[in-house]
């Protein structure tokens, strides 16, 4: 009867792409896929399978999740036609507390590819979403998909993990924003059309800019890529004069030395009322003059500028990640916390129908000289069994209690007064009681 | 030292605080806590003015501290509206610490007693004439902390040692530089008012405009000043970090002339009225 969560599943760590791919389920696969599993694997009470391009895998809730965890990989196997032995090579399990905290650490993003990615907790509402209308969610899943959501929230909240960028082209844009208020009415030049300063310019155009020009050193290039980007391609011959209009300029031409130098951006950022420029310089060699960041109102960080800014948002997240496992951790002990005094509730309430019966039999007992006393007297009776009762059952409750906080110990310590009090005799018809209250699951 | 302007310094203290905590941790709670308590502050302050002009029967500002007092208070509701429609918490931060500095100078130099003012002074052009410069040099004192700001902001950014990217969000310097031009095109307005609704209450009273009095003259120096910094911006362009520095500049001669002048030479801006 005690209930453990299980995770069976395979992710970009343990298995190669073509495996998840063929383990990958398409939104509308989802239900049909819980329902054969309902029906194929008797040992398991609660399911939810949770399908990205990255990962699949089945939370589970059974009481006896080894026998549970093989049902299932023989289903997921046998649905999509792939042998069960290299798919139990590249997946992984876990089992009680580590399950949770899996699912936890999944739901914050902590497990993702790129760590603190945002799309992974809608996945996952959606993941509980299918498995409650499949009707394969009970107590357990219900609470820990919960919690789990709740964490997520939590760890975005109060720590930076969804914040820190750390590609160069992001750091880019992130110090353009330090720098300008809004990049929706700024201009973009991309000198020289490289592979990297087009992507710059894609993150840029993603966060709003709207007007971009391209000078390459052939103009075909830049005509090609200015169709690409939606920009306008500039010839070279000409780049002084466009050089007034760009705020951002993104060097990436390979040159032996420096095309650009205070002596071309003096005029420039006159011309241009001083309104600052961000000069960004991908080339190496370098494409603008180390002397330019010196002039007021201009911007000039190169590649390893950038990289350098990278790195420190980079070891800024990694601190970011050990608050959020922090976090989890705390997260967690509440919720075991909770799932061990949910086992303790047919214990408890086995006890108290026993009690109660007990009562019920020494009143009965003694009926002959009750109905004898006075209607108060009576009731005065009724309150000291009742009472007597109530306090030996508090007693034991909160020993119990306190005994499932440290250990498992305590379960069994349930068990056994359970069965004390009930006598050997009469557990069994207990045991039936207890088999109808969570047999609903599934 | 006045009860009502005693609790003001409090929560001054505790906004400036509560701001501080925001900016380093960039939490929105801090930051909620940091305006409630300027709100606050701002609220016993206004109670504490409000009691000393019924006792005055107009505006308390005969003296130094009761003046400083004054100051600080435009100056706190003038940051109010700037962090409300900014959300910076470092602006809260600023404008915190310095309502509680100024305050918490003119609450210990102010003395027990009721204030009478003299009869010049008893007209309804006081508190507009007040208002009005005081608002003004607020302004100018919010436009130096944005250009302080500024100058920081810029020199990390130019020494390659920016902020963290993708953490809490800072005002970026364009922003800053915007806010810096507002603040001064509003303190200038503000000037100009005061020094016209001076004079023409110069006027009314003594039967001239100008009098070439310390105060008045350090005003023309300041407004002729603050003029050059607008024009400078508006035909050269003159903006960023050059116009930062001259904002703090300009604002130390304000300062400069503002203290000065209460201190040293009163004339009838500082209460002497023969």
């Amino acid at each position: 009867m005690n209930q453990t969560v299980f995770v069976l599943g395979v992710n970009h760590r343990t298995a190669p792409v073509e495996l998840r791919e063929r383990l990958a389920f398409g939104n509308g696969e989802v239900i049909g896929v819980l329902t054969r599993l309902k029906a194929q694997s008797p040992a398991l009470c609660e399911a939810a399978l949770l399908s990205t391009c990255n990962r699949t895998e089945v939370v589970g809730v059974s009481a006896d999740s080894a026998l549970a965890t093989r049902e299932t990989l023989a289903v997921l196997g046998a649905v999509r036609g792939v042998d069960c032995k290299p798919l139990a090579g590249a997946s992984y399990r876990f089992e009680g507390a580590d399950a949770v905290r899996h699912l936890f650490r999944v739901g914050a993003s902590l497990d993702s590819m790129v760590v603190g990615e945002a799309q992974i907790l809608g996945q996952l509402k959606f993941a509980y979403a299918q498995a409650v209308a499949a009707g394969t969610v009970s107590l357990v899943l219900h609470r820990a998909f919960h919690k789990a959501f709740a964490v997520a929230k939590r760890i975005r909240k109060d720590t930076l993990i969804g914040h820190g960028s750390v590609s160069v082209s992001s750091v880019a844009v992130g110090l353009a924003a330090q720098i300008f208020d809004t990049l929706a009415d700024k201009t973009v030049m991309l000198l020289g059309a490289g592979r990297m300063a087009e992507i710059a310019a894609r993150h840029f155009k993603a966060h709003g800019v709207q007007s971009i020009l391209i000078c390459s050193r052939t103009f075909e290039n830049a005509a090609a890529i200015a169709q690409e980007l939606g920009g306008t391609a500039v010839p070279m011959q000409s780049l002084r004069n466009y050089l007034k209009l760009a705020d951002i300029v993104i060097g990436s031409l390979a040159a032996t030395q420096p095309i650009l130098g205070p002596s071309e951006f003096e005029a420039v950022i006159r011309e241009r009322r001083y309104r600052p420029v961000f000069l960004i310089d991908l080339g190496v060699p370098r494409n603008f003059d180390a002397r330019l960041n010196g002039i007021e109102n201009i911007y000039l960080y190169d590649i390893d500028d950038l990289e350098k800014v990278a790195a420190r948002s980079r070891s800024e997240r990694a601190s970011e990640v050990e608050r959020a496992e922090a976090i989890v951790e705390l997260e967690l002990a509440a919720f075991l916390k909770w799932l061990e005094r949910l086992e303790l509730v047919p214990a408890i309430k086995r006890i108290r129908l026993s009690m109660e019966e007990l009562r019920d039999l020494e009143l009965d007992r003694h009926r002959g000289w009750l109905m004898a006393l006075d209607a108060e007297a009576r009731e005065r009776v009724e309150m000291l069994t009742r009472g007597l009762m109530n306090k030996v059952l508090h007693r034991i409750m909160t020993g119990l209690r306190q005994g499932v906080d440290g250990s498992r110990e305590g379960l069994d310590t349930a068990e056994l007064a359970g069965r004390l009090l009930c006598g050997g005799g009469r557990s069994h018809s207990f045991d039936d009681e207890d088999g109808s209250d969570s047999g609903d699951a599934i | 030292m006045r009860v009502f302007s005693l609790v003001a310094v409090i929560f001054y203290a505790l906004s400036a605080l509560n701001f501080g905590l925001a900016r380093s941790g960039g939490s929105a709670r801090w930051m909620r806590v940091g305006l409630t308590a300027l709100v606050v502050g701002v609220a016993f302050h206004g109670i504490d003015l409000v009691v000393g002009s019924l006792r005055a029967g107009n505006l308390p500002v005969g003296n130094f501290p009761e003046a400083l007092s004054f100051l600080a208070w435009l100056t706190a509701l003038a940051g109010l509206v700037l962090i409300a429609r900014f959300r910076f918490a470092v602006v809260g931060a600023f404008t915190a610490s310095a309502a509680f500095v100024a305050l918490g100078i003119a609450a210990m130099l102010m003395r027990r007693g009721k204030l009478v003012l003299p009869a010049a002074l008893r007209s309804g052009w006081l508190p507009i004439h007040v208002t009005l410069a005081f608002l003004g040099y607020s302004l100018f004192l919010l436009a130096a902390g944005v250009s302080a700001l500024y100058l920081v902001y810029e020199s990390r950014l130019k020494g390659k040692h920016p902020f963290p990217v993708g953490g809490p969000p800072t005002p970026s310097l364009e922003r800053l530089d915007f806010i810096n031009y507002r603040l001064l095109g509003w303190g200038f307005l503000m000037l100009s008012l005061a020094i016209v609704s001076g004079s023409i209450w110069a006027d009314a009273t003594w039967g001239h405009f100008w009098s070439w009095e310390p105060q008045e003259s350090w005003s023309l120096v300041t407004w002729l000043l603050y003029a050059a910094l607008l024009e400078s911006r508006l035909t050269v362009g003159w903006r960023g970090r050059r116009a930062a520095a001259l904002t703090l500049v300009v604002f130390t001669v304000l300062l400069g002339s503002f203290v000065g002048v209460s201190l040293f030479h009163p004339g009838k801006h500082g209460g002497s009225f023969d």
